[in-house]
């Protein structure tokens, strides 16, 4: 069952993360330019996150 | 690429169906990337941009004939942007429209599926006998339907991170109209280095990321990844070698040198 649990929140947080660096777009957009650093360096810990779920996913014992 | 021995007719019956679907693939991309902008456009009337719009095809003929994954995968894709390149008017937001945009990404996505997983086909010639392996007639470990769910996911991923990136820089309305009234008399340029940049992180991301999950799958023979570690560890404890204390000296030499001819 953790396995299915991983494997689901590494796609979440992969997944996910996409909308921070869409959102860094949006202040790119707007020469915010301080504000999408943060955001990328938030998405980029959240993928971080989601590949250690996908790592933990992948080496689950059956 | 292995070719097809003339010897074993039955051999080249897979190949040739690999290479009409790569041809077919990846005309429907030239099609969709550089025939029809060109002519939406009129960027294909002059014979130099004629030229340009045919070196694709090309390109794609020879990886075809060759049976080359670096053509088909590295060449081909590269080559659609040569008459883009000639040609920029091809790549106006005016004329991609979403719609477009989404049939040309889902053609490049479907050209690189294609063409990666059919002229991944080796054929081995017909065995002199066969004998059943008993671990072929149990099925498939819980371990391997994972790390595949895992592999789709991430190829998933791949296609959908890129496109996402690109469609909010060129067509999502509020960041283009934040673009117009911040960037006004820049809006091409701060466009393109946004596409160039959007692109270029997710290529960093791929690979430091996703790869970072597969690596250790990716060499998962045990025996190999044992020796890996035995040589890991004997680095690991081995002293520099001289290409070291050699690359260190010039190193050092050459910045010493730039600073005297700089001072000087």
């Amino acid at each position: 069952m953790r396995r299915y649990f991983f494997e689901i929140l590494a796609l979440c947080l992969m997944g996910g993360s996409i909308v921070f660096f869409v959102e860094c777009i949006h202040y790119l957009a707007r020469r915010e330019y301080v504000g999408a650093i943060i955001v990328m360096f938030i998405g980029l810990a959240v993928i971080s996150v989601g590949r250690e779920m996908a790592r933990l996913a992948l080496v689950q014992k059956d | 690429m292995d070719a097809v021995g003339p010897a074993d007719p039955a051999l080249g019956k897979w190949r040739t169906f690999a290479d009409a679907v790569a041809l077919a693939l990846g005309a429907n991309l030239w099609v969709a990337l550089v025939l029809l902008p060109g002519l939406v456009s009129g960027a294909l009337h002059s014979g130099p941009a004629q030229l340009t719009a045919i070196l694709p095809l090309v390109v794609l003929g020879i990886g075809v004939w060759r049976r080359s994954d670096l053509v088909l995968l590295l060449g081909y894709p590269a080559a659609l942007l040569v008459p883009v390149a000639f040609a920029p008017g091809m790549a106006n937001v005016h004329v991609y429209g979403p719609i477009r945009f989404a049939i040309v990404a889902i053609g490049l996505v479907g050209y690189l599926l294609g063409a990666s997983v059919f002229t991944s086909f080796r054929e081995p010639p017909p065995p002199m006998a066969e004998r059943p392996l008993s671990s072929a007639a149990r099925p498939m470990a819980a371990r391997w339907r994972r790390r595949f769910r895992i592999y789709a996911v991430l190829t998933a991923l791949s296609a959908v991170f890129p496109l996402a990136l690109l469609y909010t820089i060129n067509f999502d309305n509020e960041v283009r109209e934040l673009i117009k009234v911040k960037y006004a008399g820049r809006i091409t340029p701060f466009t393109t280095v946004l596409n160039l940049g959007a692109v270029g992180f997710w290529v960093a991301i791929y690979a430091g990321f996703f790869l970072g999950v597969l690596r250790r799958h990716r060499t998962g023979d045990r025996d190999l990844v044992t020796s890996l570690e035995r040589l890991k560890r004997e680095t690991r404890r081995a002293r520099p070698r001289p290409q070291f204390y050699l690359g260190v000296a010039l190193a050092l030499g050459l910045m010493l040198v730039l600073l005297l001819t700089r001072g000087g």
